[in-house]
């Protein structure tokens, strides 16, 4: 980096802009949100999580967060599970190997030999069937305290993992299980990798071809002007959501079927536009300017001038354009992956709520809840951070 | 007046003719036969049934066939069932979506803005301001399922009022509320935040102009200024807004219709992508991009209606 664009990084981080910004409360607490939310996703891909906890197995269906309650029903069902689960070990050809082999998340069998377990095993049915006989679990008072047994016995079978594995026992449980029995906690968190990543890159890159079509269109008018406003003209005026739809379908069945690149493709098609269009307005404004015009009487090159002079003051609105754009891309990966069109193959907001539909319809909100808590306020500290944006940088903006 | 409506016209027709290039050029990425009929398909088979849709012919004459807005051809999926007969059929479900919400929608942000305008700055205007961001930070697939669940299930399962349908859809203004009331309003409650936003700062910007300090130094009452003198001029960007959210309906009634089985236009074209059914792709397309265009062209126009300050020539 040369000493030149140094000092102008400088002067910009001592703008009246970003003075303004640091002043405003929300903005930097929305600022601090989102550096929360990079480290997650950073962690996340230096592999902080591992596979088994995002796409195994960690429990049974639908388990409630550690603040709720639950059914009667559910938990008998739970409890069941359990049983089944140590039974089949203890049952199989190779017990002890089974058993000492053992996992669901991070419970690993009680010790033992196979036939104390199945005992054990044998007096948890017993209170299983004396809680099932009950017909109305819910409202029988007799039921409470069987209840109780029944989950002492079905817990005599398990060993928790204590201390630091413990902690991450607790951490995996503490917003529930999916349909699938996967801990929410630990998709959502592997969500917001995917979130922040898809983010990144359609904004990043929209904003890029945006940036420079633009000032490539308003900078040097004629024919290139013409062509980027057909250009922009056209793409803006296929719906968004059938253009997404039309892209994302014409990857389908390719090599790159399941991977991030065909919603990365769709994305940056349609999103490059709308900084495209502030860009073009602005740099239009800006080559009127006498410090353009001073530039260019010294006898900088046009390219020149447009790269080093022009397109650095429209900085702010890259900026700008940048945080609604992620917002966007959030926002419509939910509805590509609702629709079946987006990611494919790990877990995403989008992929989760589409999944909790059912879950609702069974009263269980956990997984929806978690996916939505997650996104509201990333997405929320964005909005909040391109309103200070705008505010800070572009006060004539409507 | 109808040069002006005549140079939008001219203006628009690269315009289409490029998003008609693009999307053909999109749509034949994969062999839209092979992908239809799938591995197993003969090479007669194949043969065949590009040779219904004239896909074996060179890409030029495809394109003025398309052009030539020719939707008499089948679908593939549905057998023996044309476009312009699924066209025909969806445009009323679509309808019966978008233009109540679209009203609705209007009507009540920009009842809001003007309320927030008027008390800009107190704690009325802050909290609807705040309560618009947080609603914008939702995503639209959760007001949909959690609209559905206490809309239409619980309302009906535990209060035992039958009020909306979980899904489906008749035609008829009588069978109108009972399937149709709550997507509109789910996509109104949607559509509010952004709108709202917007609405209110273009009366705030509007407020600040001088022809409303001189009403009020004429001793004209604050309602008076705010309802008839702010309202008529900030009628130019509020028009504007209203037809740029039409495109955002198109897609809001996508979802909708697809999350409660209304058989709209959306839906048609989601289920005909989800089949590979690619003359329905197609055509589909083709007219959303048109519908699009002209919405374009509708807006300018209205502009220069609005606004005699709109040059027309």
């Amino acid at each position: 980096m040369s000493e030149q664009q140094v000092s102008g990084i400088q002067k910009f981080m001592q703008g009246r802009g970003i003075r303004k910004l640091r002043r405003d409360r929300m903005a930097v607490v929305a600022l601090w949100v989102i550096g929360g939310y990079l480290l997650i996703a950073l962690s996340v891909a230096f592999g902080i999580l591992s596979k088994e906890d995002v796409f195994d197995r960690v429990g049974p269906d639908n388990v409630v967060g550690f603040w709720g309650s639950q059914d009667g029903e559910r938990r008998l069902d739970q409890a069941q599970f359990r049983i089944e689960r140590i039974e089949r070990a203890a049952k199989g050809s190779n017990p002890e190997a089974a058993l000492a082999n053992f996992r669901i998340g991070g419970v690993s069998a009680a010790p033992g030999t196979p036939d104390e377990v199945l005992a054990r095993v044998a007096s948890a049915w017993e209170s299983f069937d004396a809680v099932a006989a009950h017909e109305e679990l819910d409202d029988s008072p007799a039921v409470p305290p069987l209840f109780s047994e029944l989950e002492q016995r079905v817990d005599r079978l398990f060993e928790s993992p204590t201390g630091f594995e413990g902690f991450i026992q607790t951490m995996r449980m503490s917003l529930g299980t999916d349909r699938q029995g996967r801990s929410i906690l630990f998709r959502a968190l592997y969500s917001t990798k995917v979130a922040v990543q898809i983010g990144m890159v359609a904004a990043l890159i929209s904003v890029l071809i945006g940036t420079l079509l633009g000032a490539a269109a308003g900078y040097f008018g004629g024919w290139v002007d013409h062509l980027v406003v057909w250009l922009y003209s056209t793409f803006s005026s296929i719906p968004w959501i059938v253009l997404l739809m039309v892209l994302a379908s014409m990857f389908r069945g390719g090599s790159m079927d399941g991977t991030l690149i065909p919603v990365y493709a769709a994305f940056c098609m349609s999103f490059w536009i709308s900084p495209c269009r502030v860009v073009r307005g602005e740099v239009m404004k800006l080559k009127e300017l006498e410090y353009v015009q001073a530039a260019s009487a010294i006898g900088f090159g046009r390219t020149r001038i447009l790269i080093k002079h022009v397109i650095p003051n429209t900085a702010h609105l890259m900026f700008i354009n940048f945080s609604l754009l992620f917002i966007g891309a959030i926002k419509a990966e939910v509805i590509l992956s609702f629709l079946g069109l987006g990611v494919k193959n790990e877990p995403s907001w989008g992929v989760m709520i589409n999944q909790a539909k059912a879950e609702v319809l069974n009263g269980f909100f956990w997984q929806i809840g978690a996916a939505t808590a997650f996104m509201v306020v990333l997405v929320l500290a964005f909005n909040v951070l391109s309103d200070a944006l705008q505010d800070a940088f572009d006060p004539k903006h409507v | 007046m109808w040069t002006y409506v005549a140079r939008k016209l001219l203006y628009n027709i690269p315009v289409y003719l490029g998003i008609i290039l693009f999307l053909m050029l999109a749509l034949r990425v994969n062999d839209p036969a092979y992908a239809f009929l799938g591995k197993n398909a003969t090479a007669t088979d194949l043969a065949d049934i590009k040779a219904k849709l004239g896909l074996d012919q060179p890409f030029f004459y495809q394109y003025l066939e398309v052009l030539s807005f020719n939707f008499d051809v089948e679908s593939w999926a549905n057998e023996g069932l044309k476009v312009s007969e699924m066209l025909k059929r969806s445009i009323v479900p679509s309808l019966s979506i978008t233009l109540p919400a679209l009203t609705l929608t209007s009507i009540i942000s920009i009842t809001i803005a003007i309320i927030s305008a008027y008390f800009r700055g107190r704690p009325v205007d802050r909290t609807l301001m705040v309560v618009a961001v947080v609603g914008m930070s939702v995503s639209f697939l959760v007001y949909i399922v959690f609209g559905q669940y206490w809309g239409a299930y619980l309302l009906t399962r535990d209060v035992g009022i039958d009020a909306f349908a979980i899904g489906g859809f008749e035609p008829g203004l009588k069978n109108w509320p009972y399937y149709c009331l709550l997507p509109v309003l789910i996509s109104v409650i949607v559509s509010m935040g952004y709108d709202t936003r917007f609405y209110r700062s273009v009366m705030v910007e509007e407020s600040g102009r001088d022809y409303i300090t001189t009403a009020v130094a004429k001793g004209a009452n604050k309602r008076k200024v705010m309802f008839v003198h702010m309202l008529k001029n900030a009628m130019i960007p509020i028009i504007t807004r209203i037809m740029t959210t039409l495109p955002f309906l198109i897609m809001g009634s996508l979802l909708l219709e697809v999350y409660f089985n209304i058989p709209g236009m959306g839906r048609v074209l989601f289920k005909a992508i989800q089949e590979q059914d690619f003359p329905v792709i197609q055509s589909f397309v083709t007219i959303f991009a048109a519908l699009f265009i002209l919405s374009n062209i509708l807006t300018d126009v209205l502009y220069a209606l609005v606004d005699p300050r709109v040059r027309l020539s």
